[in-house]
């Protein structure tokens, strides 16, 4: 009971780190760009909504309506930088690594590098919860998990019905005959960084409802979330989101059977038996 | 070269030892010695780094694994049981070794390695390898280890300058050993892996060795380092020494310098380091981070390629640039004889993708003397056979042999010491070499290997065979398509191939080009060589060919000398009828 | 040419280097600067990385408490000037940094830096200049062997024995006492040390518990990485405990209180043993009842009883915290652990009359040190200068803290689980 109940909240945990990991997987993906910035975005969209909520008594979740804007145009903003600058792929890890540590530092410089959360009276997500039976469902993890599958599955189905997909799915194949189709680069991949901002300004107010800030964090997402992407295959959503689901699911059950500390162990382990058997991510169809 | 080169670092270290030897006559003050120890470390570290991840272009996040394995091992076995130091250093760099051993023997098997699939397995490593120290209480258990102070000659002073010095004299070890590998037969093959790996391979380079090797060598030196590093925290921690800044700094100091060179690591690092320094000297409390990441950005703006290619190209030097005189002994040499025996012998051959018969029982004689023509409707096997043949694939049923030997299941770079050479469709070159080293390289690694001035000699041979030789000191992106492909054929005839596949050489050409490339076939033909060229073009086939192949749906559909195949009806029928209606 | 040059340098470099100077061991350490100077203090902080959160209380503590200082004429008649640098939460910056503020800056005092792995790593360089080193919090007493290091905060010379008897001396006062207990330990160094002592000593909460004749289940080691707390808290739900005791750091306990919350269950009682003081009491009833450990705690009775100053300095942190932004302003364990270490410090001085290393540390061996804080203090080199503690076990009632345990020196009374 114990094993399925961990197995269930490590699968909604999941749907977070899929949704951490979709900005990074699409940038990286379609445009090229390894953006370690989108960790800062995650991170000043959490402390946006931490602010916003405590200072307005505005719902953690309605800060959406200020922050989701903001992130698309600071992504937007920052595929637009990265176009201009002919920032290669290599380079772009690097810029853009320059910028989280400023991210961080300014985060810090703002809120204090103490621990800041969302009291009760201001969050009653935190310790909120549906339950079925014994089984436990967590309102703050449920949420990641839905907003995790429905973004996705929304996604996919724009990918694959319209044209702005198809061309999305042209260009991310080949670039100039992309172009040669009449589809504008620069403008795509403009609202592409957007919509990754938009995913981000989601992902940091979920990390805010059930966890204590501090500016350090967005470091310690690195392991799991480049696990998630690369596991689920560079730049393939429904990959990426199978791959969080499994990660989380995967290290409840091993926390519980053997160890929390055992599970990095098995989940790594895992994740390079599962790359030396389907080394182009496990979610990716062989033939390509 | 080589040998200066060594001295060179050998009397840089040697003087940078003064300032620990002669620290008290020099007024040298401790502190400054300290710094310099950490930038030591981490000229180390990137060093390592570099040698497999800026060499082959293979990137790397498990920097963290080498320098957890070598303080870990420092740790437990000096720190907590007392062994000797200096025994430990080598214990680490043993366990790195096999560590690095097991990592390339799993990752560089997968045929379909990619860059992102390596940059994740090194990255797994280091989560591994930290958790399985806190879980095994008899590495760590979570609570970290006292690293005491070794026993070292009084005469060196304080352990500070102890600490330097160890430091300094691994960080010189590493560099000369990236230095020699620049400057090898290993930098070269490295080189040739970043800029096109399976090129390289069928080339003659036995990719999986010296990636292996270079893995292994970055994994010793980042191990010995990381022993080291043990004794300068004195207190060894898993978050200290498994801490993903470890790959990431490692990263940002290699690539800033610039990671193609053996030097660029170490200005990166002291670049780096000494930055970090005057920030926190200038006590900017809570805006040292902002500058350390406003600077960072700014110097991959300014200079994307590193510092260093930065800082050379300040300097333009005429490069000894005096083009080696053609040497074009060797390759008029050959024999212009018509050689009758059989070279290549495929039997019952196919190749299934999935439910796909690329190729589906093909037998197939090719004798030494032949150029033979591979025609055929899209889709009908052509460009598998020539991969089949140079080895990049491997049949799913039949057997190759290649001059009498079993070449089934060779990897490329053996093939290609058989005597098979090939192009591509698309030409490939190595980017960052000149025209002349493209071919030189070739040389090196072929079936009949030379030293470096010699190769680049007959590079210039070859080059002049197919008309390039004005171009020998040009980078290929300078090339148009033409001289590219004139480049791959140079390229493959520079292994002395007895066969010689080329994959649509002629694809885009204007028909004066056409003409050209007719010409240059036609005189490496001459030479000796055995040709197979696949081409959509009759009139080019119909000129060159002294044999056509057809083949259709993964079969021969008809065999013979050019004319009576051409007008075969079925061959009409099944292509060029198809053709001629479309 | 050339390649002979070279071998000739290279020779006289290698003569050289075997020649080698002998290095006298004298410090070279500089005159003693002119009496109107400020004496100059260094060290580092945690101000950014992993340390950070409590890094910054440190900050405050110190620059208010150097500000004090020199409000009151200083010392020895001269001001006194804190020289700072961020380390980074980086060992290997800390004996860098240290050893420039030392050899290279030439301060006077020096004193130590924020969490245990970079007080070792001060700790060293410390020791290899003979530099005496106040330092505020670090809980490994068996590694800190240089005998010139002097604790602010103190937990005994056996924190692993100390703090499971107080606690358990503790609840066994309640009514009801747990006989069932859930021990969850982060593995970091102090607190797996607590939990399951050292290499050579392996005493800890665990051994003490069984040995006390308690049941312990579950027992669960979890790394500082952790992120997914539920299948933590779904096993001790499962098993019902009278008592969880996490020997944790930082959010540790709001995370697992608000994962056994979230599947509708709380501990009856739950100790915490470092955790950062204000999350909890922004979770709300989850966290109503909480234990927790403390030097300090500013509660009234508590503070009439150490007098107007002490009362003062708690409301000037307020003060300097609020404006530094940090989300938790009152003035408790770390900031009192700082302000100690620094009591420590200036009494050194005062008392030796004079900066030198060696005779400070003499004197705080031979005479003590008094604090506003923790009183006067002995410090015996046997016990690595662990003093007597005066660590106490404070409660969440009413959402705020307060001190419940030893009895004769509590605010109020420690509250057991509410009847059944």
């Amino acid at each position: 009971m114990i094993t399925i109940q961990s197995a269930l909240t490590g699968l909604l945990l999941g749907g977070l780190y899929a949704l951490m990991a979709a900005g990074v997987s699409v940038t990286w993906g379609v445009l090229r760009i390894i953006n370690l910035a989108h960790f800062g975005m995650i991170l000043i969209s959490a402390y946006l909504t931490f602010q916003l909520a405590s200072d307005w008594g505005l719902d953690p979740i309605l800060t959406l309506a200020v922050t989701v804007p903001a992130m698309f145009v600071a992504g937007g903003a920052l595929q637009w930088a990265y176009d201009r600058l002919g920032i290669s792929e290599l380079n772009s890890l690097l810029a853009s690594f320059g910028l989280l540590i400023v991210i961080v530092q300014l985060v810090s410089n703002v809120w204090s590098a103490d621990f800041q959360r969302m009291s009760a009276a201001v969050n009653p997500y935190a310790t909120a919860s549906v339950g079925i039976g014994r089984l436990v469902f967590p309102v703050t993890t449920l949420l990641a998990f839905l907003v995790a599958v429905a973004f996705i599955a929304a996604a996919e189905l724009v990918l694959r019905r319209t044209f702005a997909g198809r061309a999305l799915r042209a260009f991310a194949e080949d670039r100039t005959i992309a172009s040669a189709f009449g589809i504008d680069h620069r403008r795509l991949g403009i609202v592409l960084g957007g919509l990754s901002g938009a995913t981000a300004a989601v992902a940091g107010m979920l990390f805010a409802l059930a966890n204590a800030l501090t500016p350090a964090t967005a470091f310690e997402w690195f392991g799991i979330v480049f696990a998630v992407v690369i596991l689920g295959g560079i730049g393939h959503l429904t990959g990426t989101l199978a791959a969080g689901l499994l990660v989380g699911a995967l290290s409840g059950v091993v926390s519980v059977l053997l160890s929390p500390a055992a599970a990095p162990f098995v989940l790594f382990t895992a994740i390079v038996l599962a790359l030396l058997l389907r080394p182009r991510g496990l979610f990716v169809r062989a033939a390509q | 070269m080589m040998a200066r080169g060594l001295v060179g670092i050998g009397l840089a270290v040697a003087a940078l030892s003064t300032l620990s030897l002669y620290r008290e006559t020099l007024g040298f003050p401790i502190a400054y010695l300290a710094l310099l120890t950490t930038a030591l470390f981490w000229v180390t570290q990137a060093t390592s780094w570099n040698i497999l991840s800026g060499y082959s272009g293979y990137f790397s996040f498990g920097q963290a694994a080498y320098v957890g394995v070598g303080a870990y091992t420092t740790a437990v076995l000096f720190g907590r049981h007392e062994w000797n130091f200096y025994l430990t250093v080598l214990i680490a760099a043993g366990l790195c070794a096999v560590l690095a051993l097991g990592m390339g023997l799993l990752a560089f098997r997968l045929r379909s390695l990619r860059g992102e699939i390596f940059a994740l397995l090194t990255l797994a490593v280091p989560f591994i390898l930290a958790a399985l120290a806190r879980i095994n209480g008899s590495i760590d258990g979570g609570q970290g280890i006292i690293v005491a102070i070794p026993d070292f000659p009084a005469a060196l002073g304080r352990f500070q300058d102890f600490l330097y010095l160890i430091t300094l004299l691994v960080a010189g070890i590493a560099v000369a050993v990236a230095f020699v590998m620049a400057h090898s037969r290993s930098g070269w093959a490295l080189a040739s892996i970043r800029d096109a790996e399976d090129v390289a391979e069928a080339l003659g380079v036995a990719t999986f060795r010296h990636k292996l090797w270079a893995l292994v060598a970055s994994a010793v030196i980042g191990g010995v380092g990381g022993s080291v590093f043990a004794l300068q925290i004195g207190f060894v921690t898993v978050d200290s020494v498994f801490s993903l800044t470890v790959p990431l700094f490692v990263i940002v100091m290699s690539v800033l310098g610039g990671r193609t060179h053996w030097f660029g690591p170490v200005l990166g690092a002291v670049l780096v380091v000494l930055l970090q320094d005057r920030l926190s000297a200038m006590a900017l409390l809570g805006w040292q981070p902002v500058i350390l990441g406003a600077v960072l950005i700014v110097m991959i703006l300014v200079a994307p390629e590193g510092l260093y290619v930065r800082v050379r190209n300040l300097w333009p030097r005429s490069r000894g640039s005096k083009t080696p005189p053609a040497d074009l002994s060797e390759v008029d040499e050959q024999l212009s004889v018509v050689d009758d025996s059989v070279l290549v012998e495929c039997r019952d051959l196919s190749k299934h993708f999935g439910g796909v018969r690329a190729v589906e029982g093909l037998s197939l004689q090719i004798r030494a003397g032949e150029l033979v023509g591979l025609v055929g409707p899209n889709g009908s096997g052509k460009t598998t056979l020539v991969n089949l043949l140079a080895g990049s694939l491997r049949p799913t049923r039949g057997s190759i042999h290649i001059a009498g030997r079993d070449t089934t299941g060779l990897p490329p770079h053996r093939i290609a010491h058989v005597g098979v050479a090939r192009t591509y469709q698309i030409p490939r070159p190595f980017a960052s070499m000149t025209v002349r080293d493209n071919v030189a390289m070739a040389v090196l690694f072929g079936r009949e290997p030379r030293r470096l001035a010699h190769a680049r000699r007959l590079a210039a041979g070859h080059l002049a065979m197919v008309g390039l030789d004005h171009l020998g000191d040009a980078y290929p992106s300078a090339l148009n398509l033409h001289q590219r492909q004139l480049l791959e054929m140079a390229r493959a005839l520079a292994t002395s191939p007895k066969l010689l596949l080329l994959d649509e050489a002629l694809a885009g050409l204007n028909p004066a080009e056409i003409d050209n490339a007719v010409e240059v076939v036609r005189r490496i033909h001459a030479s000796g060589v055995c040709v197979v060229i696949v081409e959509h073009l009759l009139r080019v086939v119909r000129a060159l060919a002294t044999r056509v192949v057809v083949l259709d749906r993964g079969s021969c559909l008809a065999d013979g000398d050019p004319e009576t195949v051409l007008s075969d009806p079925a061959v009409v029928r099944a292509y060029l009828g198809k053709r001629a209606h479309a | 040419m050339r390649r002979r040059g070279s071998a000739v340098v290279a020779t006289v470099l290698l003569l050289a280097i075997t020649a080698c100077e002998s290095k006298s061991e004298s410090d070279g350490e500089g005159a003693p600067a002119a009496s109107t100077e400020p004496i100059v203090v260094g060290s580092t902080l945690s101000l950014s990385g992993a340390f950070a959160a409590t890094g910054a209380i440190h900050k405050i503590a110190g620059e208010q408490f150097v500000a004090r200082l020199n409000a009151k004429g200083g010392l020895l008649g001269r001001q006194v000037q804190w020289v700072v640098r961020d380390d980074e939460s980086d060992q290997a910056k800390v004996s860098t940094l240290y050893e420039q503020l030392i050899s290279q800056e030439r301060v006077d005092l020096i004193i130590g830096p924020y969490a245990t792995p970079n007080i070792l790593s001060a700790m060293a360089v410390a020791q290899r200049h003979g530099y005496t080193m106040p330092h505020h919090t670090s809980v490994l007493a068996p590694l800190m062997t240089y005998e010139c290091q002097f604790p602010g905060w103190s937990i005994g010379p056996k924190p692993n024995e100390f703090v499971p008897n107080q606690l358990f001396d503790a609840v066994a006062s309640l009514p009801n006492p747990p006989k069932k207990v859930a021990i969850l330990t982060n593995q970091n160094g102090s607190t797996d040390f607590v939990s399951y002592g050292s290499q050579s000593d392996q005493t800890g909460a665990v051994s003490i518990a069984k040995q006390r004749g308690l049941t312990v289940a579950p027992e669960i080691r979890y790394p500082p990485s952790t992120t997914d707390w539920a299948p933590l808290a779904a096993q001790v739900r499962d098993a019902a405990p009278d008592l969880v005791i996490n020997h944790g750091l930082g959010v540790d306990p709001v995370n697992l209180l608000q994962a056994m919350a979230q599947l509708g269950y709380k501990p009856p009682l739950m100790f915490s043993l470092f955790p950062a003081p204000g999350p909890p009491l922004g979770l709300g009833p989850a966290a109503e009842g909480l234990l927790s450990v403390t030097i300090f705690e500013p509660n009234k009775s508590t503070l009439d009883k150490l007098g107007k100053e002490a009362t003062e300095i708690v409301e000037e942190f307020k003060t300097r915290a609020t404006d530094a932004k940090l989300p938790y302003t009152v003035f408790e364990t770390q900031a009192a652990a700082s302000w100690t270490a620094w009591e420590i410090l200036v009494a050194a001085v005062e008392r030796s009359g004079g900066l030198d290393q060696k005779a400070m540390c003499d004197k705080l061996h031979s005479d003590g040190a008094d604090t506003t804080f923790n009183g006067h203090l002995d410090f015996d080199p046997a016990v690595h200068n662990f003093w007597r503690t005066t660590q106490q076990i404070k409660q969440i009632q009413s959402k705020d803290w307060v001190t419940v345990w030893p009895a004769d020196r509590a605010a109020a009374k420690l509250q057991g689980p509410p009847a059944a």
